[in-house]
């Protein structure tokens, strides 16, 4: 046994809304329901302020998957739950041309007292990189473009 | 558009104080073991102390309490630490708290970055210590990463006009209209329709207290007509909008009355009048003229013209030339308040044509006309309806509302009304209760899929119905009830239901009166929606913040929701929240200047060239426009900010081409340096990790 070696701990990033997903997670807290440690929420106005390629380079930096807890329509702020979904999607496109797995990326909708959907959610991302594994191997079978180069 | 002038060019659209290097301070609480039962916070502050830019790190029993908020307030004199790291709580807890804590230390509040341990860690992770602490370690690390990158801010100070608007002359907007005024504040009150009231005067009584409606309603808006604060204006509806909360400025465009005063003699006017309509305020069971009264006694005692149905005959101004004059319009003007609360109401649910038998057979009525038909009812003898008595009466519930996709037709836009209304189960069984009493002799059937009698006091006309022997049958959505015509001819309908208290009996109700207890539905207020730029919820009705935490306010800041134009309310919520958006609106207001979050959107001028992708993107109008600079003596192009009227949603971030724009204190390069923050290999976690 100590020979063998644990396979890297795969790191889940949740982008969670302030006015939904984040509120969820303190509720899944106070219900002290376990789920892994590997996850990592990060508080968000909104997910609209991302551009697609936020998504790529966090997977390029390491994080195995990403979560998007946003409001849905249920988004105080007009517009921004369609501009999110409208990224994502971009984003996936992105994701397919540099090889990673589109599934390592999902949107959903998470209110403050989600927690049910909140749990399935994150079971079942961790499911999902159980099987198809650090994103770490995608990346190196598909080595990045060459940096277009610059304007001075 | 007259033009404008450019404008010199200037460093930025926001003050900022010169970078200095950042020395952080790093605490991480116990939370009296809430969080140091299974993170080991001697090692995060450890692992913490050891990373770049850290002064000190320390722990403590119980951050929060006094004693840990006065060892921040040292270290930051101290050591002059111009960063602080906070691993607590949930930040909706504690940040407003530790704000504070490194104000009182001279700190910007600003400078400080809270990082929740205990909800999204030590209290989801208990049979994990060791991940639990890798995990504190990351999220503080992440936390470290931004404070990296925070920049002082100053909360948005806005002047503020001690004026607001309500926009609702019903139950909600003349409770909030009442409410502002007695805090001080000058109240504009416009309601589109001529009359004040809006549905509560349709009704008789109200639940749970039986109240008459009516002369609770005069005495509200007897209240509110003579405040001195407060001004009304009837068929008065917004046509445009500038500014932001504090300084909106407000385009009102009236209709006029076409009747002035209490015009003596206006009987004979209206009996002049050859139109006729059907009545809005019966539902359509009566009829009315085109010049009228909304009802007997009704707010203002003056008569108005209904322009949309007036041919302008000038047969009522042949009978009264001094006191009704024919001309409609009137001139748009503009008033300036500091807030503005939605009060615009809901309208019943209109049964489609053959829905339950609606609009085929006059025996069919919804609950809002049933009440209006005992209204109207001689209380002696038999209820009587289209020329026949009635014997016995079926209320079916759930019309309009919690329906479900396949099974229901949806609306025009396609969805169908999936959320309970919450008021007709009560309203159902308090019209139960009225028609027992006055008609005891009729029996009365009432069929629902579920009782919802949620309120105080309103359980009570569930169980009066029962014991008074009103029959209950309890249905599926998926097996709703038919309305069919009698064969035998003995009633004019018979109401076939599978009735699942009888475990799926098919039974046969025959029916002289079949009552639908209709749902609410959000007014028709598109036009306001996109004057104002409110959010709809999927539901259609207006969206708050938070449902608990920020109940009534909009994400525009300075416009809050009263009553039913946000959810399916009795009038007693509805006031409850009109006092709400009364409490809300004075709070803003009352001290004439508006305190803000500085979380809006921020322009580097020096990324800016001015694409105007940002302006596309952005959904609040005004709050982003691009302004012609000079910049190297050429003419150019860049994006401004409005801060006031910009709701910091982000959208403009992601727009932008040239990374140009960020939230304040939410950048994409805090982002990003949390996000490599989290990935990191910290040498002191390969041993837990592997």
């Amino acid at each position: 046994m100590g020979s063998e070696r644990k396979p890297p701990q795969t790191k889940v990033l949740i982008l969670a809304s302030l006015s939904g997903g984040y509120r969820g997670a303190d509720s899944v807290g106070q219900l002290h329901t376990d789920y892994p440690s590997n996850t990592y929420i990060l508080p968000v106005i909104s997910a609209a302020i991302f551009p697609e390629s936020f998504y790529l380079n966090s997977f390029e930096q390491g994080i195995d998957a990403i979560l998007v807890m946003f409001s849905g329509t249920d988004s105080p702020f007009k517009g921004s739950a369609e501009k999110t979904a409208e990224i994502i999607n971009h984003a996936y496109a992105l994701m397919k041309e540099r090889g990673i797995d589109t599934r390592r990326l999902r949107l959903v909708a998470i209110c403050t007292v989600c927690t049910a959907a909140f749990l399935r959610e994150i079971h079942r991302m961790e499911a999902l990189l159980e099987e198809i594994g650090p994103v770490s191997a995608e990346l190196s079978a598909s080595p990045a473009p060459e940096p277009e180069p610059q304007p001075a | 558009m007259p033009e404008k002038k450019p404008k010199p060019e200037t460093p930025a659209t926001f003050a900022r104080l010169p970078k200095e290097a950042p020395r952080l301070g790093v605490y991480i609480c116990y939370c009296g073991g809430n969080i140091s039962d299974v993170v080991d916070c001697e090692r995060v502050a450890k692992v913490l102390g050891e990373q770049p830019d850290v002064i000190v790190a320390r722990t403590n029993m119980s951050m929060c309490s006094d004693a840990g908020q006065a060892m921040i307030e040292e270290d930051i004199r101290e050591h002059k630490l111009n960063r602080v790291v906070i691993g607590a709580c949930s930040p909706f807890l504690h940040e407003q708290t530790f704000r504070g804590t490194v104000s009182r230390a001279g700190l910007n509040p600003y400078y400080y970055h809270h990082v929740g341990i205990r909800e999204q860690d030590s209290w989801v992770t208990h049979d994990d210590p060791e991940g639990a602490t890798a995990k504190a370690i990351r999220l503080m690390n992440a936390g470290l990463a931004k404070a990296r990158h925070l920049e002082p801010l100053e909360p948005i100070r806005l002047e503020a006009k001690k004026h607001a608007l309500v926009i609702g002359g019903g139950v909600a907007g003349l409770r909030a209209a009442l409410d502002i005024a007695e805090r001080g504040l000058k109240v504009t009150l416009i309601e589109k329709t001529p009359f004040l009231g809006g549905h509560m005067a349709q009704l008789e009584s109200v639940f749970p207290t039986d109240e008459e409606a009516r002369p609770a309603l005069h005495e509200l808006i007897e209240k509110v007509v003579h405040h001195p604060k407060v001004t009304i204006y009837t068929s008065t509806v917004i046509v445009a909008t500038k500014g932001c909360v504090g300084d909106f400025q407000v385009q009102l465009r009236p209709v006029a009355r076409g009747v002035r005063g209490v015009a003596p003699g206006i009987q004979a006017a209206i009996e002049a009048c050859p139109v006729e309509v059907p009545d809005e305020f019966n539902y359509g069971l009566t009829r009315r003229k085109a010049i009228y009264f909304r009802y007997p006694g009704c707010h203002p005692p003056t008569a108005a013209i209904d322009w949309e149905h007036c041919t302008l005959c000038g047969e009522c101004a042949k009978v009264n030339p001094k006191d009704i004059r024919l001309e409609r319009e009137m001139t748009t003007f503009q008033i300036t308040v500091g807030a503005i609360v939605i009060a615009t109401g809901f309208q019943p649910y209109e049964p489609r044509p053959g829905e339950y038998g609606y609009g085929e057979y006059p025996e069919v009525v919804t609950l809002p006309q049933f009440i209006r038909i005992m209204a109207m009812a001689e209380d002696a003898g038999e209820l009587m309806w289209n020329g026949h008595p009635v014997r016995q009466v079926a209320m079916i519930h759930c019309v309009g509302s919690r329906q479900v996709p396949g099974v229901h037709e949806p609306q025009p836009d396609g969805k169908v009304n999936d959320y309970c209304s919450r008021v007709c189960c009560t309203a159902t069984l308090q019209a139960t209760a009225d028609l027992r009493r006055r008609f005891p002799q009729i029996r009365i059937f009432d069929l629902y899929e579920d009782i919802r009698t949620y309120g105080r006091g309103h359980e009570e006309y569930y169980r009066q119905a029962s014991l008074s022997g009103v029959r209950f049958l309890r249905f599926h959505t998926e097996q709703g009830p038919v309305v069919i015509a009698d064969p035998t001819g003995e009633h004019p309908l018979v109401v076939k239901v599978n009735d699942y208290l009888t475990w799926g009996e098919e039974l046969e109700v025959p029916a002289d009166l079949v009552v639908l207890a209709v749902g609410m539905m959000p007014g028709p207020i598109e036009d306001l929606i996109d004057v104002l730029k409110l959010s709809p919820g999927n539901d259609r009705f207006l969206l708050e913040v938070h449902p608990k935490l920020r109940p009534v306010e909009t994400a525009v800041t300075g416009i809050v929701l009263a009553g039913t134009a946000q959810s399916p309310m009795n009038i007693q919520e509805s006031c409850a929240a009109a006092e709400a958006a009364a409490s809300k609106v004075a709070g803003l207001l009352s001290q004439g200047l508006v305190e803000l979050e500085p979380f809006v959107a921020h322009v580097d001028l020096g990324r800016c060239t001015g694409t105007g992708a940002c302006v596309d993107a952005c959904q609040y109008e005004g709050a982003i426009q691009l302004e012609t600079r000079v910049i190297d003596g050429k003419e150019v192009q860049r994006a401004v900010i409005s801060p006031a009227i910009c709701v910091g949603c982000g959208v403009c971030v992601s727009a932008c081409p040239n990374r140009a724009i960020d939230v304040q204190g939410w950048t994409l390069a805090q982002y990003e340096a949390m996000v490599a923050a989290i990935a990191a290999e910290i040498p002191a976690l390969v041993e837990v990790e592997a």
